[in-house]
């Protein structure tokens, strides 16, 4: 080959390969970015009044005093959109009974609208639902249910040949010329003095319970779940995964049933995920009755099954790892093969094995299909350490998708979602990052 | 030595201390908001109580009563005679309990302009007789039929009301998992159909008249709305008098679960 041919082809393998890294970067960026950006919207956000008053009901947060003058002032505010709705429900009396019967159905709408918007009228029974007891909590939220109060969101299907268009029409020129329509002057002009939106940091979202499937409050009990199932599964799987390791390194003869036990290893790491989960079901719950129903026993034993051939390998590798002279000299001193392992090769391998045990611990943090039958469920309190084991839990990974798809509400507890999924992935993240640092000391180490 | 010591500790602990009381459900989509929200009222009514709730369809939740796996099972629907006959051999006698009444409303996207279908249509539609909006007076447009997962009781009230004995789901028709994710699909595709409990019904998708009649709670309470059903909570035999179980099933019949009920977007038992 001639020497520019090879300079052309080194150059645009170069270009392919920076392109690649680009592209990934890209993808990365496109989906991290709003996952971030949103995720932190659930930490950090613009609350209202309703928002602190909520936290002092709920989680007994905020100071009284301040509290109750800023809800006087909000009440000011919102004086006179509720004395136009008492004028004008005495006006609706004396209506001609044509035109009543036109405004009364939007005037209940206008009323519901509102009162999700700023919460039960003031007077009125209270409702029994927490979501109903208060007003929007968020700003972004509230002006989006501000909208909803001044428009009407339809549908105009008058073009014949194409599908209807969304159409927004002003609820305003209908009630002209009555007593309601100070309330839209006063929704459209007076919100954020209504609702006096102030930065507000959230830290403790991480570990409050949450209140009304997740209408408010926080992620602790998901959060807890996760951990309880992370930490269970290495509990159950790193002894037994570390005494795998060092049979296959120290003990076993090469042979055919060695090979047969390792392409074993090898396939129950490729087994997908979902059929471990079913696997827990029918052995560990159904089989085994380790508990009555879903456990996070169960869970934990399921996930342990998932990542054990990872910790295998990876303590596979970290004992094969460990130079040949360390073991020699611990048998030239007189020490048996036990003591040897114990004593010289575990210790020389451990950084390695807790690399590929803390990157197991991020998969079966961020693991779903092997706890849906086995641990998760989308309502439960967090449970103490003593119950843990006969109780299942909510977990971060299946009650994001739990909220995300079948919750019945899913556009008002977005910030949760994002919130959620941030959290999951910065979790996952934390515990790799852990796992880097850990592998870079032992790199050390070794040279120095 | 030390860890496998704790975990000693931890088990002998979780057998010995048990004093916090624990009720278990399972089942139904449908029925999960509103158990949902019982349970999260009983729990600050009854702070030393844990409930929880998992929502794995109807069917997933008479296998778990079957089992023990749960105190009482959410479904949308009876149980079958296959379910019934398999409880009775293992000695579980199911009692029902009815919490609430809902409607099936047939749900497309906003932007189409159908307005209403006769049950006929609908189940032409979901056999794949009928394929075009055009042909039931909408725009020209390909109709996307979603439907439940065969493991839930809407799917089965769906077919046992609209399909009848013999009618068959098309085989391009998607299933998807949860009421709420059939909403998703109906308001992010436009020329889909879908069937979803009333408590799911949101602006973001359009309910279908049927046979003339709009699905609401008053359409529910008279029985003009022809995709009506129940929704029930089954246990295990009646509820021993005083039991945990029993004073949870109770919430049902008060005010306040009612008004829970009502809120939600079903229709209470006392509703008139």
């Amino acid at each position: 080959m001639r020497l520019s041919t090879r300079k052309l082809l080194d150059k645009s393998f170069s270009a392919c390969a920076i392109l690649a890294v680009m592209l990934l970067t890209a993808f990365l960026l496109f989906v991290l970015t709003p996952l971030v950006v949103r995720g932190i919207g659930a930490y950090v956000f613009k609350g209202t009044v309703e928002y602190r008053r909520m936290m002092f009901d709920q989680f007994d947060r905020g100071n009284e005093d301040d509290l109750k003058l800023e809800i006087a002032a909000s009440a000011v505010c919102r004086k006179p959109i509720y004395d136009a709705i008492n004028a004008f429900e005495q006006e609706l009396e004396s209506m001609p009974r044509a035109k009543r019967k036109e405004l009364k159905p939007v005037f209940r709408i206008v009323r519901e609208e509102l009162s999700e918007l700023l919460g039960p009228e003031p007077g009125k029974p209270l409702p029994a639902l927490t979501r109903m007891l208060y007003g929007q909590t968020r700003w972004q939220r509230a002006k989006v249910w501000r909208d909803r109060v001044l428009y009407e969101e339809s549908w105009d299907y008058s073009d014949e040949a194409s599908d209807g268009k969304k159409v927004f029409v002003p609820r305003r020129p209908l009630f002209e010329g009555t007593a309601l329509l100070p309330l839209f002057d006063c929704v459209e002009n007076n919100l954020p003095q209504i609702m006096n939106p102030r930065i507000t940091f959230y830290g403790r979202f991480l570990t409050d319970k949450s209140i009304d499937a997740h209408f408010f409050g926080g992620i602790g009990p998901e959060v807890l779940g996760t951990i309880y199932l992370a930490l269970g599964a290495m509990l159950i799987a790193v002894p037994l995964g570390v005494i795998a390791a060092i049979y296959f390194q120290e003990y076993a003869q090469e042979g055919v049933v060695m090979t047969f036990l390792r392409s074993c290893v090898n396939t129950l790491a490729g087994v997908p995920s979902v059929v471990f989960g079913l696997f827990g079901l029918a052995f560990f719950i159904n089989t085994m009755k380790v508990s009555q129903g879903k456990s996070v026993l169960a869970g934990a034993l399921t996930l342990a099954l998932l990542v054990l051939p990872t910790v295998i390998r990876a303590s596979e590798e970290a004992i094969a790892a460990v130079p040949r002279a360390y073991k020699e000299a611990a048998l030239a001193l007189g020490a048996g093969q036990w003591r040897t392992v114990l004593t010289v090769i575990l210790p020389a391998a451990l950084p390695g094995i807790l690399t590929g045990v803390v990157i197991s611990m991020g998969r079966a943090a961020g693991e779903t299909a092997p706890i849906i039958f086995t641990a998760a469920v989308s309502v439960g309190k967090m449970v103490g350490p003593l119950k843990m084991l006969s109780s299942p839990t909510p977990a971060l990974s299946w009650n994001l998708y739990n909220i995300c798809t079948e919750h019945e509400a899913v556009d008002e507890i977005r910030h949760v979602q994002y919130g959620m999924a941030l959290t999951l992935v910065v979790l996952v993240l934390a515990l790799n990052l852990t796992a880097i640092l850990i592998r870079a000391r032992v790199s050390r180490r070794l040279k120095g | 030595m030390k860890k496998s010591l704790l975990l000693v500790g931890l088990i002998a602990g979780v057998m010995t201390v048990n004093a916090e009381q624990k009720l278990v459900m399972d089942g139904s989509t449908t029925v999960g908001p509103i158990a949902k929200a019982f349970a999260e009222y009983y729990m600050r009514e009854n702070p030393g109580v844990n409930i929880t709730v998992s929502e794995s369809g109807s069917g997933n939740g008479a296998k778990a009563l079957l089992n023990g796996s749960c105190d009482i099972a959410n479904l949308s629907r009876d149980l079958k005679d296959a379910e019934k006959a398999a409880m009775k051999e293992k000695g579980v006698e199911p009692c029902k309990h009815v919490v609430a009444f809902d409607a099936l409303p047939v749900i497309v996207h906003p932007s189409n302009r159908v307005k209403g279908l006769t049950i006929d249509q609908v189940r032409d539609i979901y056999t794949g007789k009928i394929t075009n909006w055009k042909e039931v007076g909408g725009s020209d447009r390909k109709i996307v039929v979603i439907s439940r997962d065969t493991n839930s009781g809407t799917f089965e009230t769906f077919m046992h009301l609209v399909m009848g004995e013999d009618a068959k789901i098309k085989e391009s028709a998607e299933y998807t998992g949860s009421n709420g994710a059939v909403r998703q699909r109906v308001q992010m595709t436009k020329g889909a159909i879908g069937y979803a409990g009333l408590g799911f019904v949101d602006r973001s998708v359009k309910p279908l008249s049927i046979n003339g009649i709009e699905p609401s709670a008053d359409t529910v309470v008279d029985k003009t709305y022809p995709l009506a059903r129940e929704l029930y909570m089954f246990t295990k035999g009646t509820p021993a008098k005083g039991s945990l179980v029993e004073k949870f099933l109770d919430l049902m019949k008060t005010e306040k679960g009612e008004e829970i009920v009502e809120e939600i977007g079903f229709v209470p038992l006392g509703a008139k």
